[in-house]
């Protein structure tokens, strides 16, 4: 019976590799290529421990920076990339275990898949044993990939040779970091009812992940801990509380201790332990989070597609707008700090914020931050179009246009939407940023050394164009080729974050960044022709979804 | 009411996908007030000519015209007067069955009715299908999906019902409830099409059926009209008949003596029949075995057999009065005169060997 019952993991394990196979390929190789392009363009930038050095002197001094990147890890090419890249990365490996599993598992519920397979002698509990292996076996691969990324330093530098247990130390603990999120994700996908809410609350905790990180790196910095050369940090506690933090705090090219690692793998065991508990208590299919008690009439208000859009989003873009506000708070929270951050070189602050002479430390630090809430602001926009496709695959839309309603107008409604969720994201966000300022309610620029109401707006809104053009852009792809809209939704903003956000980190050419539409979000008041080109283009995008679609088949 | 006018009418429909042509030359008439069943076998482009009816599909050739307008380029307008049921309902997961329900009636504009009567009708056939609104679309079997469905396209006046397949998942009284429910807008003057499997709902509300097949029409008419393209069967106890008596009759056809009792006996006759097929070589044993042919040379077993035996033969629906009086002539005994069924009329339809 035992032999019967590896086989049939064996066979579910399999299915998973297979039906993953592209995804986590592209997952995994395209984390590597990252890795080993940025790693390139480090050694590049940054030849000697000097030009180093004063980079992490800069950093350490600003802990803005710190919240964004990571914890400096001496001067050495592997340290010092280590210290650019790794939260980054992780943030990667936790969202590919979030999706990873996720898929796996709830999704499978939902579809009644799941049901299929448990009605086997496969039972409920293998197919989420199988899940945990693949998750493992995924960033097993991934950590691997990066250690060989961090090993090609070493590849025609002449000044140091590769540090082997540096990267393979590094490739461990970003493998730890994605176990731990497979654990998390396991156990929100047991405790959530919707695949689409298990992915969001999980998401968010990966991004809580690396903002807790930087938080208790830049509290540390703040707190005076930095070292003699004022290129070391001690984390202040929020670190420990996340994993990446606890890869962070792996040192490998410095201290290189393995143990908080770990955590990692205990926090891992807790979860995955938890998640089979809640399973094994829980009807399949069911969830944690009961079914309420529900309206047995629509409010009068339920009477369009656009209130349709509304009632079926409303819930996802409070999400996206908490996480807006989160970030908000960060700016709120952080600005005084550093604006009294005493050895300011605002340098590479000002190179982030786009290069305004008279903008102020804080607007700029205003500014870096909405440029991250902007990406969640397209995010928005990217899911209300991403529903339109959803609605069509579930046989809903078809529904909707057998009555009275033309296929333009359908989609008219979830643009619409999509729109109030941009401005929803980045109003929650400048509202709570503001707030936190106590900033004066002026024009932007008007304290210098501050940050006014109006340089909060001012940094929101200057995001709202790109997300815009995101929103009408996919309209336009899902008009064209529904099929792709998902891969090129999310596929597009992950590729406009990495080359637009963090391009010229990652050494990536300038005509290729400009690709990106958030390397052209107005960086200045001043300076709105990008916008006015990205508004224009959006609107074009829109119209012409709207045309086409007059024309096709939807359902 | 309108009769003769054509709510409905496709000529040489044509719809492809790719290289499979879905609809191939499809014909349908539905005159306004008709209760028109459209039957096929699974594959056949039922729902494939929904979807152009509804304007959700563009037809690839020929012409679709509803009401006298194109269901495409008209699509919107049309659907005021149209309630569909779709064959495979889907909700939204998190929306109750009551707020799809207002959600779609809405959508529809009330079909030119008031709001309030809108409400009470949906109230009435909430309750008249003891369906629970309140629960989550997710939530619901098949048959409350469907129920969903129903509900929302009988709230509303309509001058056009479009329905596919739309008892699948119901329960029996449930679909007496929609028997009723169909009476009464066709009563009100309301045309439907009814895509359906179910023969005994097509026989009891449909004045006139089109058969599809391959994206074609293969027949269409009245009940009535397709029975008359079948035959009747009669059969009756052989006793001592001899074959050159039973030979005698006329319009005969498929003339046959079968052993029809018990399993037991139907084992036996198989045993007889191809005994007969290997001497014989006139016996013929048909489809699983359980219907059994031997001529009577087959059978020169004990008399009670022979009792037991019964003579089958068809004879066209139109000429079952000119058997009687050669039937009365033989003296026969255990007649029975059975008129074609629907099931009969659809093998013959949905077979391969057409």
């Amino acid at each position: 019976m035992s032999a019967g019952r590896a086989g049939r993991l064996q066979v579910l394990v399999r299915q998973r590799l297979r039906r993953d196979r592209a995804q986590l390929l592209i997952w995994v190789l395209g984390t590597g290529v990252l890795a080993a392009g940025s790693v390139a363009s480090v050694v590049k930038t940054y030849g000697t421990p000097q030009d180093r050095a004063g980079i992490l002197q800069v950093a350490v001094a600003n802990p803005t920076i710190l919240v964004l990147r990571g914890l400096p890890d001496g001067t050495s090419t592997g340290g010092f990339a280590f210290f650019e890249l790794f939260a980054f990365l992780a943030v990667l490996a936790g969202l590919m275990s979030t999706f990873l599993v996720v898929r796996h598992t709830r999704a499978e519920e939902e579809t009644g898949r799941a049901e299929l397979i448990a009605s086997t002698p496969a039972a409920r509990t293998l197919p989420t044993v199988a899940t945990v292996i693949v998750g493992v076996l995924a960033n097993v691969a991934l950590g691997v990939v990066v250690a060989l990324a961090f090993l090609t330093i070493g590849v025609g530098s002449g000044t140091s040779g590769a540090d082997v247990a540096g990267s393979l130390l590094t490739g461990a603990a970003l493998a730890g970091v994605g176990i731990f999120f497979v654990g998390a994700a396991l156990l929100v996908a047991q405790v959530m009812r919707t695949s689409r809410g298990a992915n969001g609350v999980a998401a968010a905790l990966v991004g809580a992940a690396y903002l807790l990180a930087g938080i208790g790196n830049a509290v540390g910095a703040l707190g005076g801990a930095t070292g003699a050369a004022g290129i070391d940090v001690t984390s202040a506690w929020p670190s420990w509380l996340s994993p990446i933090g606890w890869g962070h705090q792996v040192h490998p090219f410095t201290t290189a201790n393995a143990l908080p690692l770990l955590l990692d793998l205990a926090g891992a065991a807790v979860l995955v332990a938890s998640a089979f508990a809640v399973q094994a208590s829980r009807d399949s299919g069911a969830s944690l989070l009961g079914a309420r008690a529900a309206r047995a009439s629509a409010r009068r208000l339920l009477a369009s597609p656009l209130a349709l859009a509304w009632r079926l989003q409303w819930p996802t873009i409070v999400g996206w707008a908490v996480g807006g506000a989160a970030l908000g708070a960060l700016v709120g929270a952080l600005g005084p700090a550093v604006q009294s951050a005493v050895n300011s070189d605002a340098a590479a602050l000002r190179q982030i914020g786009g290069g305004d002479p008279n903008a102020s430390i804080v607007s700029l630090f205003v500014r870096a931050v909405f440029s991250i809430i902007g990406v969640l602001a397209a995010g928005s926009a990217v899911q209300a179009v991403i529903r339109l496709r959803q609605e069509q695959t579930a046989g809903t839309a078809e529904l909707v246009l057998a009555a009275r309603v033309s296929r333009a107008t359908w989609m008219l409604g979830y643009l619409i939407v999509g729109t109030v969720a941009v401005i929803v994201v980045l109003g929650s966000a400048a509202l709570v940023a503001a707030a936190l300022l106590g900033a004066d309610a002026g024009p932007a620029g008007a304290t210098p050394g501050s940050a006014t109401a109006g340089d909060v707006f001012g940094a929101a809104l200057a995001q709202l164009t790109a997300a815009l053009l995101y929103l009408g852009g996919l309209a336009l792809v899902f008009s064209l080729v529904p099929r792709a809209t998902i891969a090129v939704g999310w596929g597009a903003l992950a590729a406009g974050t990495a080359l637009g956000l963090y391009g010229a980190l990652l050494g990536i050419p300038q005509w290729l960044r400009d690709v990106s539409p958030f390397a052209h979000s107005p960086a200045a008041a001043s300076d709105w022709s990008g916008g006015y080109w990205m508004l224009a283009l959006a609107a074009l995008a829109a119209a012409g979804a709207a045309a086409v679609i007059r024309r096709r088949e939807v359902v | 009411m309108g009769t003769g006018t054509i709510a409905i009418e496709t000529q040489s429909l044509e719809k492809h996908y790719g290289r499979v042509r879905a609809l191939d030359g499809l014909d349908l008439r539905v005159a306004e007030g008709e209760v028109h069943g459209f039957l096929g076998p699974n594959g056949a482009g039922k729902s494939t000519t929904i979807r152009v009816l509804l304007g959700l599909a563009r037809a690839t050739g020929g012409s679709a015209r509803v009401f006298g307008r194109d269901p495409w380029r008209d699509a919107v307008q049309l659907h005021r007067g149209i309630a569909y049921v779709p064959g495979d309902v889907n909700l939204w997961p998190n929306l109750t069955g009551g707020e799809a329900v207002d959600l779609l009636g809405r959508l529809r504009g009330f079909g030119g009715g008031s709001a309030a009567a809108v409400r009470r009708r949906r109230d009435e056939l909430i309750e008249a299908f003891e369906f629970d609104p309140t629960k989550k679309g997710r939530a619901y079997s098949k048959g409350n999906r469907q129920k969903v469905a129903l509900i929302a396209a009988l709230q509303t006046p309509a001058d056009l019902l479009i329905l596919d397949e739309p008892t699948s998942g119901l329960d029996p009284v449930m679909e007496a409830v929609f028997g009723r429910e169909i009476a009464r807008v066709a009563a009100e003057g309301a045309t439907v099409l009814l895509s359906s499997h179910i023969l005994s709902e097509v026989e009891l509300l449909c004045d006139r059926v089109s058969i599809v097949r391959a994206g074609k029409t293969v027949e269409t008419g009245t009940l009535a009209d397709l029975r008359h393209l079948t035959r009747t069967e009669v059969s009756f106890a052989r006793g001592g008949l001899t074959d050159a008596q039973l030979a005698s009759l006329p319009n005969a056809h498929d003339l046959r003596t079968e052993v029809g009792r018990g399993v037991a006996e139907v084992g036996r006759g198989v045993t007889e029949a191809s005994r007969g097929v290997a001497e014989v070589g006139r016996g013929v044993t048909e489809a699983q075995g359980a219907r059994v042919t031997a001529d009577g040379s087959a059978a020169d077993g004990a008399t009670d057999e022979r009792a037991a035996r019964r003579v089958h033969f068809t004879v066209d629906s139109d000429d079952v009065a000119s058997v009687l009086p050669a039937l009365g002539a033989l003296g026969v005994t255990g007649l029975t005169i059975t008129p074609p069924s629907l099931e009969e009329l659809f093998l013959r339809h949905y077979g391969d060997d057409l």
